[in-house]
Order: C-alpha cells, then structure tokens, then sequence
C-alpha cells in the first residue's frame, strides 16, 4: 500500500540556521493533492524534497516507494515542473520536450511520439516550432506542464502551475490535472489561489512556517476543527425566526443570528452532522419552507483563514 | 493510462537489460545538447583565445615577407616551442579550460537550468561525465584547430621551412603538439570541472593553479609533481630552457606522463560525479 503513496517520515530541512520545513509526516495518496501556504511557508521545499533536488537534514522521504536519492529511479515515476523558466538557450518548444525525452534514454522513434502527445495535451501543437524564448507565460507554463508529463510518469510535482494561465487555459490544464488523477495518477499542485485548490484538489496540505498545519481532504479538515471554530452554516428558509429559536435545543448550536436581510440563519455549530439532523426535523414539524442551506466555512479558504491568517477569526 | 504503464516498464526493462548501452544513449543525449550550447554567441571568449596564438605566427609571416628573411628567429622549432609552451599551454588553454570546465556546471546553476537533467532518469554521474566530455570536445576543436595552424603559419614564411614541415619532422612535431594540446584539455579541463564544485567562482583557484603552473620550473622536484605543466612538457618535440633559476629535475617518461595524467584526470572527474549525486539545488524558498 505505502508503494502507492508519497510517503514523509519525521521530515526536517534546515539551510544551515534557516529552517525550511520543519517535522513533516505526510502519506500522500493518488489524486490530486494542493499544497497551500502562504510565501515562505515551505511549499517549494517540500516539493523540492518530494524530488530529491533536496535531501532532508533528517527523516526520509519515499515516492512510490522509492527514496528519493535515486533520480535515476525516481524519475522513471515522477515528472516535476519547477515555477523556473529554465530552458536551453535557443530552443523551439519542440526541441525542449524531445531533449528532455533523449535524456531519459528513450529510442528516438518514441521521442517522437510522446513529445508530439505532450505538446497536444497542453495545446501548443502549434506554437511547438517557435522558440521557448518568444513564448508568453501562459504558454511558458504550458510547455513546463508538458515537460512534466512528456515521459508518462506515475507522480506529476507542479509548483505554482497555473500561474500566468488564462481563464480558458487555466479550466483546460484544470480539466487535465483531473484527467490524470482520474487514471490513478498523484498530482501534487502548489498555489496560493485558495479557490482553484479548493475546486480541483481530492485532498490539501495546509503549510505554515515550515510546519504542515493541517493535512487531508478538506472537509475532513474541517469537521476537526469544528471544536475550535464552529461550522457555519446559512439556511434562507420562510421562517428564520422560528428556525433560530429552535435550533438552540441542540447543545452543539453555539450561535443562530438573524442575517441582515431577515430572510437566512447564520448558524454556528460545533457538530454539524447533528445539526443537520435537527435542521431536516425541524423542517419537517414546522414545515418551513427552505430555500437554501449553505456552509459558509467548508472550503479551503476558511481553513486558511482560520488556521494559518488570522487564528480564531471568522472567515 | 495502461499506455502509460507499458511505457513506464519497457524505459525500466530496457535500463535494467541493458544498462550500458542505455547510459550510451542518455550521454550521447547530454553531449548533444551541450555541444549545441557551448559554440555559438557564448563561445566567443573561447574563439579568441584560440585565435590569439595565432597572432604571432601571423606576425612573423607579415615580418618575413617585408623584410625577406626570419632576422632573429633563427631556430623556427624552437621559436614555435616557446611559443607553444610559453603561450599556448600557459596561458590560452589554460584559460580556455577554465572558461569552459569552470562554467560546465555552474553556469547551469546561474542560469537554473540544471534541472534539466537533475529532473530526468539519469545518473548524475553520467551529467558530470557527459559534461566533461562535450568540454574536452569543445576544447580540442577549438585549441587543436588554433596549435594547428599557429603551427603551419609558423612553417608557411619560407620555402626552406615548408620542407620541413612537408617533408622533415615537421608533421611529427605537429603530431605530438596536437597530442599535448589535447592532453592539456583532459588535464586542465578535470581540475576546473572539479574546483566548480567546490568553489563557488573558479577565478580564484585558477589563480592560484596559474600561479603555480608558471612557478613549476622553480619548484622542488616532489612539488614538481603535482603540476600539471610536469606532465606536458616532456611530451612536446623541443624542450625550451627553463632559465637558470630552474631547479632541474628529471622528466618523467611519456610511458608515464601520459597514463599518469590520464589517471589523475580520471579521479578528479569521479570526485566530481561523487559531489554531484550530492548536490542540492534550491530554487527560490517558497
């Protein structure tokens, strides 16, 4: 099973006095993985460990099952597109992608082949004779996403990928990533745009000075925290007043105020799978008329607002 | 994605059958795409110093032919030995090299390109041993070409000269120049490649080495030894006079000189692999 996963145990990384992350036990499994953080919290590093262009100062990291200081077996499995815009002086987006393919001692008919695939996956068939050096960001992101697929590999590590992406580029490489976590790849994406992380990740890592906060599919991140900082929760119904008075029967309930515009509940709880079970209840006794419910705090960027910005504030 | 796992496990199978034939192929991939950076536009402080040597030979062909005679040069093989040793090897391709093998990786570390090839399945050994050797091609082309014709413009100024170099010893001699040019490039190229990975600009080394390349006649016979220059000058054709300063020592044979400096050359570029499968990159810290 852990041959399934990218595995983190007790994982240090010190630049002599700075600390880069710091006691990181993560076990990652196939899917589409955000790292968040705000900059500086570790997110480049831990990506950059997760590769092996860094070794940690202590624990050990395994991809796959396979440590992280064999490139040349690691990189059978792992495609990696850093935020750098590093390329060989002079080249065509083509030259780019079959080099890197010649460099993994693949025959040249098959560079051919899969150099051709990677560039149709990210639409650049026909910016593919043009030099690399004439290309706008988007297109600069999207050749680096193509260099990372170009070799099939089973972990795809993208820092910052959507980047300089247009609207329309960014939804295709979204429907991309999950393409390819569709098929039972791992694809580990950094941002700092907390909404998109929130749309196309399965699971999250929340990073904070070095140190991962909180880790795991969202909601499930959430419920956690739900001790701490109760869930929200906005019901538009016929009858607010009546829903705020009944909902304080349940001892979970910690706050039911009124919205502005006299038509929702703002409910807080600390247990919002009883919550619900009271709401459907009473529904049904009063015959509420209901328009809406709506967790307010059930995403990302609450999550990141509570546990990383501004600790115990209201999103 | 099962197209996916099959490719995954014939790149694995072929790696594992047949390895050497596969690092063939990967350093083959490497020495392509390096040759491809290094002439060109970045190339031209190296085409300089190639061409500088050739200058004097030009010189001597331009004063020959205004004044119809060598005048002072009157021992052409061994006008060209001081030249070759004193300019060519001390200071052009000595310089040469440490522009190329100097900046064989840490150019790339400037340039954050380096994950290139830290980014694919390939040995970091087998960069650094491609890199070397798109160096010492690099180098040999560039120097090999410029002790070439530094020596046939040398032999061109007088009808009496081109015998000998048609037809005496003179293709002999420029055999064992182009011999020692490319040994100096093995030689001088593994010392710079490795000093790239220790310091992290290779200027004040090569000083240093510089220094001690050109302090060689007066060192003690053991420190002798440990320059690369002792190996070099026992191969060239005419022995030049060191000065009588020199501390005289015995030369060693070519039977050693040339495996010796071979072997040497040899470690420093496995010292060189070793600090490589070691190395970190650090992108900007996010």
């Amino acid at each position: 099973m852990s041959d399934r996963r990218v595995i983190f145990e007790n994982v240090s990384k010190f630049y002599g006095e700075v600390l880069g992350v710091n006691r990181v036990s993560l076990s990652i499994p196939p899917g589409i993985t955000g790292l968040v953080g705000p900059n500086g919290s570790g997110k480049t590093t831990l990506m950059n460990l997760m590769v092996g262009l860094l070794q940690p100062s202590r624990g050990s990291i395994r991809v796959l099952g396979i440590p992280t200081d064999r490139p040349e077996e690691l990189f059978r499995h792992v495609g990696y597109a850093t935020q750098y815009d590093g390329y060989p002086p002079g080249f065509t987006g083509y030259q780019f992608i079959a080099s890197y393919l010649r460099v993994h001692g693949l025959p040249a008919d098959e560079v051919e082949k899969l150099t051709w695939k990677a560039i149709e996956r990210v639409g650049l068939t026909e910016a593919a004779g043009r030099k690399v050096a004439g290309y706008s960001k988007g297109m600069r992101q999207r050749i680096k996403l193509a260099q990372a697929i170009a070799a099939q590999p089973s972990v795809l590590v993208l820092d910052e990928p959507l980047n300089g992406l247009d609207p329309m580029a960014r939804a295709e490489v979204i429907a991309l990533f999950r393409e390819l976590a569709d098929g039972g790849l791992h694809v580990i994406v950094s941002s700092h745009i907390l909404h998109e992380v929130d749309l196309i990740s399965d699971q999250v890592v929340l990073l904070n000075g070095g140190y991962v906060v909180a880790e795991g599919a969202i909601s499930g991140v959430r419920d956690e925290m739900e001790e701490e900082h109760p869930a929200q929760v906005l019901i538009r119904c016929s009858r607010p007043s009546l829903l705020a008075s009944r909902v304080f029967e349940q001892d979970s309930v910690v706050e039911a105020r009124i919205h502005d515009d006299g038509k929702s509940v703002l409910v807080r709880t600390r247990d919002a799978d009883r919550f619900f079970l009271l709401l459907n209840q009473v529904v049904l006794d009063n015959d509420l008329g209901v328009e809406a419910v709506m967790p307010t705090d059930d995403n990302v960027h609450a999550v990141y607002q509570y546990l990383i910005v501004g600790n115990g504030e209201k999103p | 994605m099962s197209e996916m796992v099959t490719q995954s496990v014939s790149t694995r199978s072929a790696a594992r059958s047949y390895p050497w034939s596969h690092w063939r192929r990967q350093v083959l991939a490497i020495v392509r795409l390096e040759l491809r950076k290094s002439f060109g536009r970045r190339a031209i402080g190296l085409y300089l110093l190639g061409l500088l040597p050739v200058a004097l030979p030009i010189l001597l062909l331009v004063s020959v032919q205004i004044r119809g005679a060598r005048g002072e040069v009157a021992d052409l093989a061994s006008w060209y030995a001081k030249l070759f040793q004193g300019f060519n090897l001390h200071f052009a391709i000595f310089l040469g090299c440490v522009t190329v093998f100097g900046s064989l990786m840490r150019r790339e570390v400037l340039d954050r390109t380096l994950h290139y090839y830290f980014l694919t399945p390939v040995r970091r050994e087998l960069v650094v041993v491609a890199k070397y050797l798109t160096g010492l091609v690099v180098t040999v082309i560039v120097f090999g070409l410029s002790t070439f014709t530094t020596f046939v413009l040398t032999y061109l100024a007088q009808p009496s000269d081109q015998v000998f170099l048609l037809r005496g010893p003179g293709i002999g001699h420029l055999a064992a120049y182009l011999m020692v040019t490319a040994l100096a490039c093995v030689g001088y190229g593994a010392m710079f490649l490795v000093f790239s990975f220790f310091f992290r600009s290779p200027i004040v080394p090569a000083l240093l080495l510089f220094g001690w390349e050109w302090l060689h006649p007066f060192l003690p016979p053991v420190l002798k030894q440990l320059s690369i220059i002792h190996y070099l000058q026992p191969l060239c054709p005419v022995p030049i006079p060191e000065g009588p300063l020199a501390i005289l020592s015995d030369a060693p044979s070519p039977w050693l000189a040339i495996p010796g400096l071979l072997l040497l050359s040899a470690l420093l570029v496995a010292i060189s692999a070793w600090r490589a499968r070691k190395m970190e990159i650090s992108y900007e810290e996010d």
